[in-house]
């Protein structure tokens, strides 16, 4: 919900309580020397894990940083994240929201591993819904169609370290964090 | 009239982090800078969640939009250090509400905590040493 007016001061920042430990460590990072840049052109008709995802494995790529530069989607499902009601972690998906045949108007998609070393898609959105209403929020590219015209793709790689997703016991979900290639 | 500023240079390393929950993302850029040793970069990819999003208007005020989550669709910034040997993170981009309601602006620093997680890869800007013209 936005504010009524905008404010004349930012408002005080909310700190939120998670439900697990407090990790002292806030920034995980990790580095390359260098990125390979691909202009990767999704396919029409395709998931949009599958053109993402089946076209970086053949290049050798399975961690990576993209930003979907925008086109048709014969359909889009997507959710966004409200507070849990279960408590169990702060927010939680909705379930899909339809957004129909849509535009998306800008992407970003990180891709990298699940715990058993299948690829995964995080991938994050503006987009046009069938009814012309601007909406944004967690794609779920598993049900997001490439429509009739190829969708351009701009792939930043990570090439020296991955992309795994891990539990995270802070917030008590799974998320994607980086790590060497040889850590188990 | 003021020249535009053209500056060559090249890339140089690409970072990926992880910020954690509770970190303002503007300041969490600059750190991951410091953490990688980078004085300057761009934005190649960045999502994730706020806890509530305040984004620069106009007229110098601030619009605040409500979460838990906000979700970041979209982000774009450049990490630049300064004459004093800080760093600055300029970063703007399009928030999406509990509705899915979009807004955008630029990011307040101090004002934008992360909600779960923000994943963001940062390319390294290494800019060429500016050539000073011969006195005429």
């Amino acid at each position: 919900m936005l504010s009524t007016r905008a404010v004349s001061h930012a408002g005080r920042p909310r700190t939120l309580m998670h439900p697990g430990a407090f990790n002292p460590v806030r920034i995980h990072s990790r580095h390359s020397a260098g990125a390979r840049h691909i202009r990767l052109v999704l396919q029409p008709g395709q998931r949009l894990f599958d053109a993402l995802v089946v076209p970086l494995q053949r290049a050798d790529v399975s961690s990576a940083s993209t930003t979907i530069l925008g086109g048709f989607f014969s359909h889009i499902d997507y959710c966004v994240a409200p507070p849990d009601p279960s408590g169990q972690a702060v927010v939680a998906y909705t379930q899909p929201i339809s957004a129909g045949r849509a535009f998306m108007i800008f992407g970003n998609a990180t891709l990298g591993k699940n715990e058993q070393g299948a690829p995964v898609v995080h991938c994050h959105a503006a987009i046009r819904d069938e009814d012309g209403r601007t909406r944004g929020g967690h794609m779920l590219t598993q049900s997001c169609i490439v429509g009739d015209e190829p969708v351009v793709v701009l792939v930043t790689t990570l090439d020296s370290f991955e992309l795994r997703v891990s539990f995270d016991s802070e917030t008590n979900i799974p998320l994607l964090q980086p790590r060497g290639r040889s850590e188990k | 009239m003021t020249e535009a500023v053209v500056e060559i240079g090249s890339m140089g390393r690409v970072a990926y982090a992880r910020i954690g929950p509770n970190e303002d993302l503007v300041n969490g850029v600059e750190k991951l800078c410091l953490v990688e040793g980078f004085k300057n970069a761009f934005v190649r990819g960045a999502l994730g969640s706020l806890v509530d999003a305040c984004l620069g208007t106009l007229d110098g005020e601030y619009v605040q939009v409500k979460g838990p989550a906000v979700e970041i669709v979209s982000l774009a910034g450049e990490v630049r250090s300064q004459t004093d040997g800080s760093l600055r993170a300029s970063l703007s981009g399009v928030v999406a509400d509990t509705e899915g309601k979009v807004y955008g602006g630029p990011f307040v620093a101090g004002a934008n905590l992360i909600c779960m997680t923000f994943e963001v890869t940062l390319e390294e800007w290494l800019p060429k040493p500016a050539k000073h013209s011969p006195k005429r």
